[in-house]
């Protein structure tokens, strides 16, 4: 059981300092992280750090504040500090490998949000970066999981952080990931059509295996690789066998539905393994696409449990309502990497 | 596995055993350093590599494919069934810095909407390779791709072993992938670290590294699991630390470093005296060597036997950590230890010489370091089985 004593995110919704997710923020196509002003981070630091580093920092050192020393920083990203890296690239082609400034090099590497991390707050304890694309975030999650497991009494920060960079976005773009046509998000899920909005945000837990001061509890997750639609219906079977208490049913399940068509029949399917009563939450409209929104999912879930409230816009389907208490998550990246994540109060 | 020194476990064995290193001049791709920085090259051209290995698809990159070859060197060795592989208990880790941006210009092209999109538009990313692989293998299991910079693959271990020990899987095949690139020459060479001579880790006039590429792959199991089959040597303990100093360098008196060694030794519950060897992470920087060295003074009374193969191979990077693991095992599964090529003089403030010639030699214990940007330190210590 990996317990969340308090979760913190930065993303194109009003989720950090005041929280209000009550009214949605509308955007077309990209959704921007709404960034605070950082007064904690040295403005000739903060100049240099790339947006993935800036939110990721911003959202962890809240945590690392309130907290004695943690015991680890635990990070999930796919890209890292991709602007940065493409910023390299360009000189290197720009200048034909001449005389280079190594800033965006260092910068670059995967590892840079949480090595600054470690590094603002001199913690010379474990330190890692997952960055397995659609699954990075929720491989740090298993990874926080082995260590409440190992030695429950320690602390960490778990967290998840993908930025939209110009050049990602182009290139997942050119791959048909998103919509062709302008798309707000306010309507995303009625576009039936291929592809999805771009998306970003910064999530950051708090984590040990010990119960006392928590606010919710993260007791299991699957992850697998697949493009076969039973089999991911299978192991959601499995998974809530194994999981669940006899007669134990998942109150809400929080949908990583993302306005693809292409995607459609992997979330219907999960959606008709729970009973009907079932109320169904989408986010992605809140969030848009990015590899680490399961870290987004997590802090939503984590809300959802605490204030006991969901925003209108993200209800797909109410169910009977009742209080947060077994959440399932499911994401589905690019219909080949998918994961559940089982969240229940603490 | 496969280096610049071979492409299997066997050949990197013998180049170690006679002392033959794979550095020289830039040939399979162009860039204006080809004969100013020495690079540990695989001389197997991509397309050699493709046939070879049998893949058909397109978008597949020179990362993915050398760690293709390592991964099927590995699985053949260690038996694994394909009904094995396909349970939900299989788990791949593996490790790369550089992933599929080895095509440095396709990706400037991609990345700035400069073509209509070319085939690797998905293979950039560095979780692009063990994607492929576990489709190609059908892997049941977790798969995760780790990136802490030069200690990528020796976290793909650890995190491979605590899967094992936690119940998380069964098995695990965990390793690293780097390939060259214009990328990462310029890179380290923007930072003044890439030496313009052979790369000559703990030697006073040491002038940086020498980069390279590789993949390497072990299989982990627990011993239960095994039943009469083949075993190089037991993983004993591990510790992830981080130096918290700089970005790219480590603090002079090696604290990241050392607190790796030191947990790691925690970890196996082993005293610093009962390690034989030391594969050490030795780049051949000046920053690198010297506090590597101070920690391994401050750690033991007297620093044991310790080498860099880097001396050999290169610098590869995310694939380091996995090559020299294998290299450390070799040391227990032969009883020998390898010299560290090209050092002449220890550095005058810790006196510290590598071995440098082959010998035979009882090995208990043996430890294996990788230090990287960001501060990222592990050490993993074998045992003789």
């Amino acid at each position: 059981m990996l317990y969340i004593h308090r979760a913190i995110c930065i993303s194109p919704q009003q989720t950090f300092g005041e929280i209000n997710i009550q009214n949605l923020k509308e955007s077309v196509d990209k959704l921007h992280a709404i960034e605070p002003k950082y007064e904690a981070i040295p403005p000739g630091l903060l100049r240099r750090m790339g947006k993935a580093v800036r939110i990721g920092v911003g959202a962890a050192l809240p945590l690392i504040k309130e907290s004695s020393a943690l015991d680890g920083i635990i990070i999930g990203t796919a890209n890292g500090g991709m602007e940065d890296c493409i910023k390299f690239l360009n000189q290197i082609i720009d200048y034909e490998e001449g005389l280079l400034t190594p800033g965006n090099f260092v910068q670059s590497t995967s590892n840079a949000i949480a090595s600054q991390i470690g590094l603002m707050s001199a913690n010379k304890n474990y330190n890692i970066t997952h960055v397995h694309r659609g699954l990075a975030f929720e491989n740090a999650v298993i990874d926080a999981m082995m260590f409440a497991r190992e030695s429950p009494a320690k602390k960490y920060l778990l967290g998840g952080v993908d930025e939209i960079s110009a050049y990602n976005y182009n290139i997942d773009f050119l791959e048909g990931s998103y919509k062709k046509k302008p798309q707000s998000n306010a309507t995303l899920f009625q576009s039936a059509s291929p592809g999805t909005i771009a998306g970003e945000a910064s999530a950051m837990f708090l984590v040990s295996g010990k119960k006392e001061d928590a606010t919710a509890a993260l007791s299991a997750i699957l992850v697998t690789q697949t493009d076969n639609v039973n089999a991911v219906k299978n192991q959601l079977k499995n998974f809530l066998e194994n999981n669940l208490a006899t007669g134990e049913q998942i109150d809400s399940f929080v949908s990583g539905e993302n306005g693809d068509n292409r995607l459609v029949e992997y979330y219907d399917a999960c959606e008709r393994v729970l009973a009907d009563k079932t109320t169904v939450i989408r986010f992605k409209h809140m969030s848009g696409e990015f590899p680490t929104a399961p870290a987004f999912a997590l802090w939503l879930a984590s809300y959802l449990i605490n204030k006991n409230e969901v925003p209108a816009h993200a209800v797909k389907n109410a169910g009977t309502p009742k209080p947060f208490k077994k959440i399932l998550i499911y994401n589905n990246y690019k219909g080949i990497q998918h994961s559940f994540m089982l969240v229940s109060n603490a | 596995m496969i280096s610049a020194i071979g492409n299997s476990v066997e050949e990197n064995h013998m180049s170690l055993v006679n002392g033959r290193h794979g550095i020289g001049t830039l040939t399979l791709f162009p860039t204006a350093y080809a004969d100013k920085r020495p690079c540990g090259e695989i001389k197997i051209p991509t397309e050699t590599l493709r046939k070879k290995l049998k893949v058909q698809e397109p978008g597949v990159t020179r990362t993915t494919l050398l760690a293709l070859h390592a991964f099927e060197e590995a699985l053949t060795d260690c038996g694994w069934t394909e009904g094995q592989l396909r349970t939900h208990d299989t788990a791949l880790i593996n490790a790369t810095t550089v992933g599929g941006m080895c095509l440095t210009d396709e990706l400037y092209q991609d990345a700035n909407k400069e073509s209509g999109g070319s085939e690797y538009l998905s293979s950039y990313d560095c979780g692009s390779i063990g994607i492929y692989i576990a489709r190609r293998h059908e892997i049941g299991g977790i798969v995760n791709t780790i990136n802490t910079a030069c200690s990528s693959s020796a976290n793909a271990i650890m995190y491979g072993a605590r899967l094992i020990e936690n119940g998380f899987a069964k098995r695990a095949i965990v390793g690293g992938t780097d390939s060259l690139a214009k990328f990462t020459i310029n890179g380290f060479n923007s930072l003044h670290i890439l030496s313009p001579e052979m790369c000559t880790p703990f030697d006073k006039d040491r002038r940086g590294l020498n980069l390279g590429e590789g993949a390497a792959f072990l299989v982990l199991e627990k011993e239960e699991d095994i039943h009469n089959r083949k075993v190089y040597a037991r993983l004993t303990g591990y510790a992830n630390t981080n130096d918290a100093f700089h970005p790219s360098s480590i603090s002079e008196e090696g604290e990241g470093p050392f607190l790796s060694m030191q947990q790691a030794l925690r970890a196996a519950n082993l005293s610093p005296d009962k390690i034989d060897c030391i594969n050490a992470h030795g780049t051949g920087t000046e920053n690198n060597d010297e506090t590597e060295s101070r920690a391994m003074l401050r750690l033991f009374e007297k620093p044991p036997a310790f080498v860099s193969t880097k001396s050999y191979t290169g610098h590869t990077l995310g694939a380091s950590g996995a090559m020299e693991a294998v290299y450390t095992i070799l040391n227990l599964y032969k009883q020998e230890i390898y010299p560290s090529l090209h050092f002449k003089e220890a550095i005058p403030s810790t006196m510290l010489k590598p071995i440098t010639a082959y010998q035979n030699m009882r090995v208990s214990h043996a430890m294996s370091n990788s230090f990287g940007f960001g501060g990222n330190c592990t050490s993993l210590i074998f045992s003789k089985y």
